[in-house]
């Protein structure tokens, strides 16, 4: 008796049988439900969508042999680090005729500029975010972190690449430099902000800025976005020397069980219509040059979109150090005991 | 001569220090703004939010049934597992006291890992039938761990009264052994649930396609999610719940036991 109850709980837990199932693996609320349900209802299928957190917990999934998924959504680094295992299934591009109406800017920036194994779903910029009710004489610049007047109102990412990165980029560098003296003075600059910052900081950024507890934060445009939009004493910059660029793609797993019904799915998402609806429901920038023609102006507002041109050819994005991470840390290391 | 006030006031001080953090989330999910920076009105929204957030309800629910499930498991294994640890003594039941102590002392980072080779190995595909049985797995060294205290303060002498007034064997367990071992037996049940419920190291590695935990869920929200105030939401009714549940059981356990 106990035993049959038991077997029926389990039952209950498994997923219901009959239509073809897509297993996607992606960021929480990255899609839109729209997007999906059109998607369903074409296909006639089901789209199960599971959430990771960070791309590291999705790299030890998937290198831990689960399998399943049939399409998933890393950062341009771990898709680089994905492909460069074999862990990547090839695009078959006669399925996606909707790649024309991708961003070709964007994809000059990117690791996999052919699309061979991934397709660029959403982009986005580290910038600065300021509060100019407070704080006088602001510039868009990565030396704002170096002004004696913030009195420890600044938060700075706690996130090596990105803040070393920045550095690197006030001081006229590549923010994917190897070189080693390079690397000294990025450190020596990112010491001399911490005199003036609160913590380095991930996620209480946005509610800071908006609350007014800090008066200058370094974070991401699509969630600073999301804060200006909601709170109009916040002001974005983007730091004229240059920002990093993160760019979300879609892959797919060679240990996917459904690579066809994947495909579909990217191109679907692609679509113009698709695309532009997602994107709104998102707030991130999805790189579809069509589907920017057909969004509302107030998203056009997104720093993301309005970035100017010759900082946008001043931006790179995050590379896989490989054996050269090792450099990193050290200074980061270094950073982390400096007093 | 006056009683000093300083444990009262040490007490008020540790509450609020222990409550001052659940008050915060149940402001905040009133709060209109999203990120809870600052007080900018009060808003039902996040509630109607979390109404229809169906993927919030959808990993709400797949915890519940495993829980649910886990706890059925973990009980009855692990009420015997402490029966038999009690009853019976050998060379064997010393590994089999290792085994049972072996899931509490093992960082759940290593247990997790270890679980996922296991079943890789085996070809078997992550999914909630593997997360079951990882909960079951921890949950039955929780539940052996509570009986068994239980059983320490056991008087053996009330089984062998019942035989010998005629009662036969599974008459004695199930009359005698049960009834006596019970609060037990549900305290060890509430305890699996609880950590069934909210596991994430070990879940993290054991799910597969189609198996988002609520504790996974809110993780993976922390990050991107434009709602999070809908957790904020959700773990006020979770809290309110669960007061509620406390409050019928302190009732029902003052009626049961005599006044003394």
């Amino acid at each position: 008796m106990k035993a049959s109850l038991l077997f029926g709980a389990l039952l209950a837990c498994l997923p219901a049988g009959g239509a073809e199932v897509l297993h996607v693996y992606t960021w929480a609320d990255y899609l839109s439900p729209e997007a999906v349900k059109s998607f369903e209802a074409a296909q006639d299928c089901r789209v199960v969508i599971d959430t990771f957190d960070s791309n590291e917990s999705l790299y030890a999934r998937l290198k831990t042999g689960a399998g399943g998924y049939d399409l998933v959504f890393p950062t341009s680094y771990m898709v680089q680090l994905l492909q460069e295992q074999g862990m990547l299934a090839l695009l078959d591009h006669a399925a996606l005729p909707n790649l024309q109406h991708l961003d070709r800017e964007v994809l000059a920036k990117v690791h996999d500029r052919d699309m061979r194994f991934a397709v660029p779903y959403t982009v986005g910029y580290a910038v600065i975010a300021c509060r100019p009710d407070r704080l006088r004489g602001v510039t868009a610049s990565w030396a704002m972190f170096g002004r004696n007047d913030l009195a420890k109102r600044a938060v700075l990412l706690d996130d090596m690449r990105e803040t070393l990165g920045a550095a690197l980029k006030s001081l006229g560098h590549s923010l994917n430099s190897r070189d080693e003296a390079q690397l000294a003075a990025a450190r020596d600059v990112v010491i001399g902000w911490k005199r003036s910052i609160a913590k380095f900081d991930n996620e209480g950024y946005k509610a800071g800025i908006d609350s007014g507890e800090f008066l200058l934060v370094h974070g991401y445009s699509g969630d600073l976005f999301q804060v200006a939009q909601e709170n109009d004493r916040v002001q974005i910059l983007v730091p004229t020397e240059g920002v990093t660029i993160g760019c979300d793609e879609m892959v797919i797993p060679k240990s996917a069980r459904q690579p066809a019904l994947a495909l579909k799915f990217i191109n679907h998402l692609l679509d113009p219509e698709v695309a532009a609806e997602n994107m709104e429901w998102l707030g991130y920038l999805c790189p579809n040059r069509e589907a920017l023609k057909r969004v509302s102006a107030e998203f056009l507002k997104n720093p993301a979109i309005a970035i100017p041109g010759e900082v946008k050819a001043r931006s790179e994005v995050i590379d896989d150090l490989g054996p050269d991470l090792a450099k990193w840390t050290k200074v980061w290391d270094e950073i982390k005991a400096a007093r | 001569m006056k009683r000093s006030r300083l444990p009262a006031t040490l007490t008020a001080l540790v509450l609020l220090f222990l409550n001052a953090p659940l008050a915060v989330l149940v402001l905040n999910s009133f709060n209109a703004s999203r990120f809870g920076g600052t007080w900018e009105g009060f808003t039902w929204q996040w509630y109607e939010r979390l109404w229809q957030a169906d993927e919030v309800w959808d990993a709400f629910l797949l915890s519940l049934r495993l829980a649910t499930a886990t706890t059925l498991a973990a009980t009855v294994l692990g009420t015997l597992a402490a029966w038999s640890l009690h009853r019976f003594n050998g060379r064997l039941q010393h590994v089999h006291r290792a085994l049972i102590v072996l899931p509490l002392a093992l960082p759940e980072l290593l247990m997790g890992m270890a679980l996922l080779s296991l079943f890789t190995a085996l070809h078997i595909p992550t999914g909630p039938l593997t997360i079951w049985a990882a909960h079951v797995t921890f949950c039955i060294s929780y539940v052996a761990m509570v009986v068994l205290g239980r059983l320490r303060d056991f008087d053996t002498h009330l089984l062998d009264a019942a035989r010998d007034l005629g009662a036969g064997p599974w008459q004695v367990a199930y009359r005698v052994l049960l009834p006596l071992l019970l609060p037990g037996i549900l305290a060890g049940a509430l305890l699996a649930f609880t950590l069934s419920m909210d596991d994430f190291v070990i879940t993290f590695f054991v799910s597969g396609p189609g198996s988002t935990t609520l504790p996974l869920r809110i993780a993976s929200m922390m990050k991107t999610s434009r709602s999070l105030p809908v957790i904020n939401a959700l773990s006020t009714l979770l809290l309110c719940a669960t007061f509620l549940a406390a409050a019928l059981s302190l009732r029902l356990g003052r009626r049961c036991t005599p006044p003394s």
